[in-house]
């Protein structure tokens, strides 16, 4: 864990450190140790410091979401992006912007909304005939949801240009260009979901032992997932409201945290909170670097490098079952 | 009893064996030995069924639109006998687009069963396991200039091949049964579809936008010569599957019976993978990826046939009746706003194959 933060910490520098434009790794350097320069200090301090600011609360928004719904729908391949809730998200921003919406906060209800939306259609299909006791079936009943809200997002872009020309880039996933209000208008829900989370961490470990256990423990089953649902819902429309639908992370994260936390759903979640924003802020700088002097959209790299993950869990011959 | 003494006796020179019950049997001779064909009655009748719908649908398709053409005038423009106007809408305009929109229904649709009987999983159709989408990134690559000197068509069937080997190259370990070769195949998809997004975002609006329908699937920016192509294409291919029906039949059961019957189960895979994978390209390069045809086309034509063989023909017919239907909700519903055909098979389509999946589990193909 230690370890985790340390490397944390390395890479959010290095994430202030490198990227376009002319202040290099070592102008930086010196500015952070207390040299006068104003253009680096307008592009470390103005720039580039929000957008690590915003990696690191969007990885761990994704991640922590990720092992929630990983854990309520106990089915490995659980991931927001695979599952339709980013999808969701993104329609429902989709759609405010059409109609006129450009406040943030609004924006991030809206994506709120639609992400709870999205989470609530996916998981009643899974508890319907048992589509959800085959990890495998889930993904595909996602897949077939999101793309029918791809389309459905598609056809409200076709009435409006100007929401089109807005929505491609946001549509990527990316971290370039956000600015701290965007920041500081999810901070609210973000707490909220994070002080929900706290509280059913312990019945939620009791339900990773069985639905009986759980009751006979004293918790409410049934209420303890509508809460990890909307939890899941605030967390993921937050992020992907601010950073547009990035896939995969919420695969990964809960993957690494789960392989150095064990089995514990309470260790895994600690372990998301920093694992999180490594992958993400390792991916941003990649994307920063990669093809310099221009970038890579976040949600490619992350699409790019998360699908082979995607397939290798597949590929296993047991899939790990939660 | 097939072989009664009755029938026996009536093979020997003045009738023939009766055919098994529900078939129509032809048989002629030809030289020294005698010849048959057998044709179930039920497959018969829904592929005319299917066929005459298709005409009737054409028709309401080439009569609707921002001019309205009498059915009646509609017969009389296609034999060269109505007025200027109604000649010129329906053959100069309608005519063609119903051509894309039949064709590549078609071809969807046979590339789609020909994938799930090869995979045995009725969910494994060329869109959902990432084909369609690999052809689509590298016909936008050619058109917002990565590829330029190489037509979108040829960059479709490049892009729908590199899809399908790394597929099948990812899920090699497991073969190409059960769900895990699709979500292999929903990975794959996902990368192509990645790099499209990142490549619609790096070109200025008004490449974007003429690459838009790509991305989505529709009938409006139909590259020259993409259609004649594939009318090629899909009469080579339809005459190719009908060919390999019997041993299509037999590739449903497991590898050794099938290869017991006399099946090169191997080398009737290749042939079938390669035919799907390249009427899916040639059908992308015309219509972009409209994925979900290939899954509702097969499942009509399933739900409709007897499960003695796999219905070939009456899913590609079924496939180009839900395009044309889909192309002419997509003109008229909105109108004068055109939904893109894609986005209305995928609005259709989701929610079909989600009762797919929530329907109880029964054998597939």
């Amino acid at each position: 864990m230690l370890l985790l933060l340390t490397a944390l910490v390395a890479v959010s520098l290095v994430s202030l450190l490198i990227g376009a434009g002319s202040v290099g790794p070592g102008r930086a350097l010196s500015l952070l140790s207390g040299a006068q320069d104003s253009e680096a200090h307008f592009i470390v301090w103005e720039l580039r410091a929000p957008r690590t600011l915003i990696g690191i609360v969007v990885g761990m928004a994704l991640g922590v979401a990720g092992a929630l719904l990983q854990a309520v729908a106990r089915n490995p391949l659980a991931e927001p992006g695979l599952l339709g809730v980013s999808a969701g998200a993104a329609f429902a921003v989709a759609l405010a912007l059409v109609l006129g919406a450009s406040a943030a906060t609004l924006r991030i209800s809206v994506a709120q909304l639609g992400a709870l939306v999205g989470c609530v259609c996916v998981l009643s299909v899974a508890r319907f005939r048992g589509v959800g006791n085959d990890p495998i079936r889930l993904v595909l009943a996602g897949a077939a949801f999101s793309g029918l809200l791809a389309s459905l997002t598609s056809l409200i872009l076709l009435y409006d240009q100007r929401a089109a020309d807005e929505i491609r880039f946001w549509v990527i996933g990316s971290l370039a260009g956000r600015r701290l209000d965007d920041l500081f208008a999810v901070l609210p829900s973000m707490l909220v979901a994070s002080v929900v989370v706290a509280l059913i961490a312990r019945p939620l470990a009791a339900l990773a032992l069985g639905e009986r256990v759980a009751s006979g423990l004293g918790h409410h089953p049934n209420l303890i997932r509508w809460l990890v649902i909307a939890c899941v819902a605030l967390l993921v429309g937050a992020a992907t409201a601010i950073a547009g639908p990035i896939a995969f992370v919420g695969l990964v994260v809960p993957f690494v945290a789960r392989a150095l936390a064990g089995p514990d759903i309470r260790r895994t979640l600690w372990f998301c909170l920093p694992i999180g924003p490594l992958i993400v802020l390792a991916a941003d700088i990649i994307s920063r670097v990669v093809v310099a002097p221009s970038e890579l959209p976040l949600g490619v790299l992350t699409a790019l490098c998360g699908a082979p993950v995607l397939i290798a869990v597949v590929r296993a011959r047991r899939l790990p079952m939660l | 009893m097939p072989f009664s003494s009755e029938a026996q006796f009536r093979a020997d020179g003045h009738g023939s064996v009766p055919p098994p019950q529900g078939y129509w049997r032809f048989a002629w001779r030809s030289g020294h030995g005698a010849n048959s064909l057998l044709f179930e009655q039920r497959a018969v009748a829904v592929n005319l069924g299917l066929f005459g719908a298709l005409l009737l649908a054409s028709v309401i398709y080439l009569s609707l639109g921002s001019v309205k053409v009498a059915p009646m005038a509609v017969l009389q423009a296609l034999f060269g006998n109505a007025d200027m106007m109604a000649s010129f809408v329906v053959q100069e305009l309608r005519l063609p687009r119903l051509a894309a929109a039949a064709s590549t229904g078609a071809a969807f649709a046979l590339a789609g069963i020909l994938m799930q009987t090869l995979a045995r999983n009725r969910l494994a159709t060329p869109g959902i396991i990432g084909i369609d989408n690999g052809a689509t990134a590298f016909a936008v690559a050619s058109i917002v200039g990565l590829g330029v000197s190489i037509a979108p068509p040829a960059m479709a069937l490049a892009g729908a091949t590199t899809a399908a080997v790394l597929t099948f190259g990812l899920a090699a370990g497991n073969g190409t049964q059960g769900y895990r070769f699709i979500v292999a195949g929903i990975g794959v998809g996902a990368v192509f579809g990645a790099i499209t997004q990142l490549m619609l975002a790096r070109v200025a609006i008004d490449t974007a936008n003429a690459a838009y329908p790509w991305t989505v699937g529709s009938l409006n920016a139909r590259p020259s010569g993409a259609l004649q192509l594939l009318m090629l294409g899909l009469t080579l291919g339809l005459a190719t599957a009908m060919a390999l029906a019997r041993s299509l039949t037999l590739l449903r059961f497991k590898d050794a019976t099938a290869s017991g019957l006399g099946v090169n189960v191997k080398r009737r895979r290749l042939e079938v993978l390669l035919l799907s994978v390249a009427l899916t390209g040639l059908a992308v390069a015309v219509a972009g990826p409209v994925g979900m045809v290939g899954l509702i086309g097969p499942e009509i034509a399933r739900s409709m046939s007897s499960s003695r063989s796999v219905p070939v023909l009456a899913a590609t017919l079924a496939g180009a009746l839900v395009m044309v239907l889909a192309d002419l909700a997509g003109r008229t519903l909105l109108a004068p706003i055109e939904i893109p055909v894609g986005i209305v098979t995928a609005v259709v389509g989701g929610p079909w194959l989600l009762w797919i999946l929530m329907r109880p589990q029964r054998s597939f193909t």
